[in-house]
């Protein structure tokens, strides 16, 4: 299977792939990574703790407000982290497997438009201020509904759902709702264009258990559907019509994985604002790395996206002590060289 | 980056609109944007005056409601404030609180407080510092639309007092306010009386003067003043100008080049040392800037950003500022150094 999905999306053909680590140490590994990370993410912080004033305080002893700092602040923080990092890039996994285009990423199908739009109108209308749940509820709808709209523009052209389609579809959808963005911004406060803008930075300095508990609700069916759907993924794409002859049921499984990878990156984007980058180049790096079978590569990006920006959002509130970095930019600084390393390194290792 | 400049008053409201130019997907919505007429918005605020509760049963005890409308109730008065908001800093200062502020911003410059500890900006601070430092009162702004740092503070049992800062009664109410929390009334009394005196004097002594046309210039490209019912509008109107725009109804407006062109400001007002670019030699060398009278013929005026930008205890020295600014034979020599009129002698400059 490695050899034939391979085609479309893989970075780049001289780049082969290492099949010696067994995909069960590949997926122990990573997942040693992000325990790492985690505990980092959990003993660093701007206040520095001893680590028995810590290991107290992750059991509720000791002073109130180190428990505090730890129990609802970096924990829930260093979670949502991970939660996020892994629904990214499984969402951009399936959606480059999918469009079996290099380019493709969480976002793409207007996701993020959608959600800055009903996080912007929420913020201009002034129902942010009234409850803290306003902004991210108003978010995830306007996620959804831009992919139902991109939905419906798609269908409604051929009679099957053809993905160049769907992603032009995507593609206009996004670009009409920042020029509405834009538009209502222009006429709004300057108060309310800094919190859109800060807004459109993502963050996770908002997490808290509920968030978790949320996005852990919505992330755990999404991945198992997903994962079940590695297979046809990769008849996928290698091309439609050779899926649909070896037995995959071509337009279900893209509407299913289509619409849990959304609703993936509408969750996210709904609690941290939009974060770049994981979602484009954490799969990416996973196929460099070990192949593009989605049976693996799933998986392992989900622990890899994970662990990606537990870290990056470690850094970005330690680097600058209490000056917390945005966390777009530590994604970027710190992934790119990283990225372009792996892009380069000799083949044979 | 845009975001290094939030919390700073002034600074902050421009950001804004300078990340809406550089986004890169906007280019389209400049036209929009340089020609725009926000609606009066900040309704949510505008009309909260903070109405004092009567005191609880317990004699120290303080319930007061804060610039959003929410009731804060504090046992005691507060000994470990955090200010996210440089202009409450600066007020809690003059109250004789300084000892009183266990955090800041990083844009908070005050001597007195050099030696606080740093939360980070004032929409984005580390929430985990804030709770490290035991806090009992944090001031927020009333305007974040986000809600965050409210929130999860709030639940994490802080108590957060938020403030608006856009007009000359803010300054007041503020000081009324903080003064309360601090357990400083009489305090605060002395500061607003002799702010309001201040501003009194500088009023009565323009009395009867003809009145210049101002435009101050908050931000230069794209040009962004202030309207007239922010405390700096209403400081230009009391030190004996009038604001070239005071037909707006909005607190911060951009307003077009060509408008300024055609309305030829009497004096260009000038606040430097915020914004790199807005300098004098910048707009001497703008299309539009350099074809006003005022820049061609030396009325232009800088004054220092803190001063002007900030709405707190020094409003009435910044009143004194703008009215030597309008009339230089109000210059004395405190406020000398606080006003330059870099453009006076061309001759010699060139």
């Amino acid at each position: 299977m490695e050899s034939t999905s391979a085609g479309a999306i893989a970075l780049p053909a001289r780049t082969r792939v290492h099949y010696g680590m067994p995909v069960s140490m590949r997926l122990l590994a990573l997942a040693v990574i992000l325990a790492l990370a985690l505990v980092a993410a959990i003993r660093l912080g701007a206040v520095s703790l001893s680590t028995t004033a810590l290991l107290d305080a992750v059991t509720g002893r000791g002073d109130a407000s180190t428990v505090a700092i730890v129990r609802q602040l970096r924990m829930p923080r260093a979670l949502q982290a991970a939660l996020v990092g892994a629904a990214l890039a499984v969402s951009g996994a399936t959606f480059q497997a999918l469009l079996r285009n290099a380019l493709a990423e969480p976002y793409i199908l207007g996701v993020s438009s959608g959600a800055a739009f009903g996080a912007v109108a929420t913020v201009v209308t002034g129902w942010s201020m009234r409850s803290v749940w306003a902004l991210p509820a108003a978010a995830f709808a306007g996620a959804i509904g831009s992919m139902l709209l991109v939905f419906r523009i798609a269908f409604s052209v051929g009679r099957a759902l053809d993905a160049r389609v769907l992603l032009l579809a995507g593609v206009v959808v996004s670009s009409f709702l920042v020029a509405l963005i834009w538009l209502v911004l222009t006429f709004a406060d300057t108060e309310s264009v800094r919190s859109a803008i800060f807004w459109m930075m993502g963050s996770h300095a908002g997490a808290s258990w509920r968030s978790v508990s949320i996005l852990a609700t919505c992330l755990v069916p999404s991945l198992a559907v997903l994962f079940a759907l590695a297979r046809p993924l990769n008849l996928l794409a290698v091309g439609e019509s050779t899926a649909a002859y070896l037995g995959t049921n071509v337009e279900r499984t893209k509407l299913i994985a289509f619409a849990v990878a959304t609703l993936l990156a509408a969750v996210s984007v709904a609690v941290s604002g939009t974060i770049g980058f994981v979602g484009l180049v954490v799969p990416h790096a996973m196929r460099l790395l070990w192949g593009s079978d989605n049976r693996a590569l799933l998986p392992c990006a989900a622990l890899a996206g994970g662990a990606f920006l537990v870290g990056a959002d470690t850094l970005s509130r330690t680097l600058a002590g209490a000056n917390e970095l945005p966390i777009g930019v530590v994604t970027a600084l710190i992934g790119v060289p990283c990225f372009v390393w792996l892009l380069r390194r000799p083949a044979a290792l | 980056m845009f975001f290094a400049w939030t919390s700073r008053e002034v600074a902050w409201r421009v950001c804004g609109r300078v990340a809406l130019r550089a986004a890169p997907f906007v280019a389209f919505a400049l036209a929009f944007a340089l020609a725009s007429c926000r609606a009066p918005g900040d309704s949510a605020a505008d009309s909260t005056s903070a109405r004092r509760a009567p005191r609880a049963g317990r004699g120290s005890a303080i319930e007061l409601t804060d610039d959003a409308g929410r009731v804060v109730h504090l046992d005691a008065p507060a000994r470990r404030v955090i200010s996210l908001v440089s202009s409450a800093t600066e007020t809690l200062i003059a109250l004789g609180a300084a000892d009183r502020i266990v955090g800041r911003t990083r844009y908070d410059d005050a001597p007195e407080i050099a030696a606080v500890p740093s939360v980070g900006g004032g929409v984005d601070p580390s929430i985990e510092t804030i709770v490290g430092l035991h806090p009992d009162l944090v001031i927020a702004w009333s305007a974040d639309k986000r809600q965050a740092v409210r929130a999860k503070l709030t639940a994490l049992g802080v108590h957060v007092f938020t403030v608006r800062t856009e007009d000359t009664s803010d300054v007041f109410r503020g000081i009324a306010n903080l003064g309360r929390l601090t357990g400083r009334d009489s305090a605060a009394l002395r500061l607003g009386g002799s702010i309001r005196g201040e501003l009194d004097d500088v009023r009565r002594s323009v009395a009867g003067r003809p009145a210049p046309s101002v435009f101050f210039v908050v931000f230069n490209d794209p040009p962004m003043t202030a309207g007239p019912d922010t405390f700096i509008g209403q400081l230009i109107g009391l030190a004996g100008g009038r604001s070239l725009f005071d037909d707006t109804r909005q607190l911060w407006p951009n307003v077009s080049m060509e408008e300024i062109v055609r309305r030829q400001p009497d004096v260009v007002i000038v606040p430097v040392g915020e914004f790199k670019t807005n300098t004098v030699d910048y707009l001497r060398a703008r299309t539009g800037w350099r074809d006003l009278r005022a820049v061609r013929e030396g009325r232009v005026v800088t004054v220092p950003a803190n001063l002007l930008n900030r709405p707190g205890a020094n409003i009435g020295k910044a009143a004194r500022v703008l009215r030597a600014a309008f009339y230089p034979e109000f210059t004395s020599a405190a406020d000398s150094a606080n006003v330059a009129r870099p453009l006076s002698a061309p001759a010699e400059r060139r």
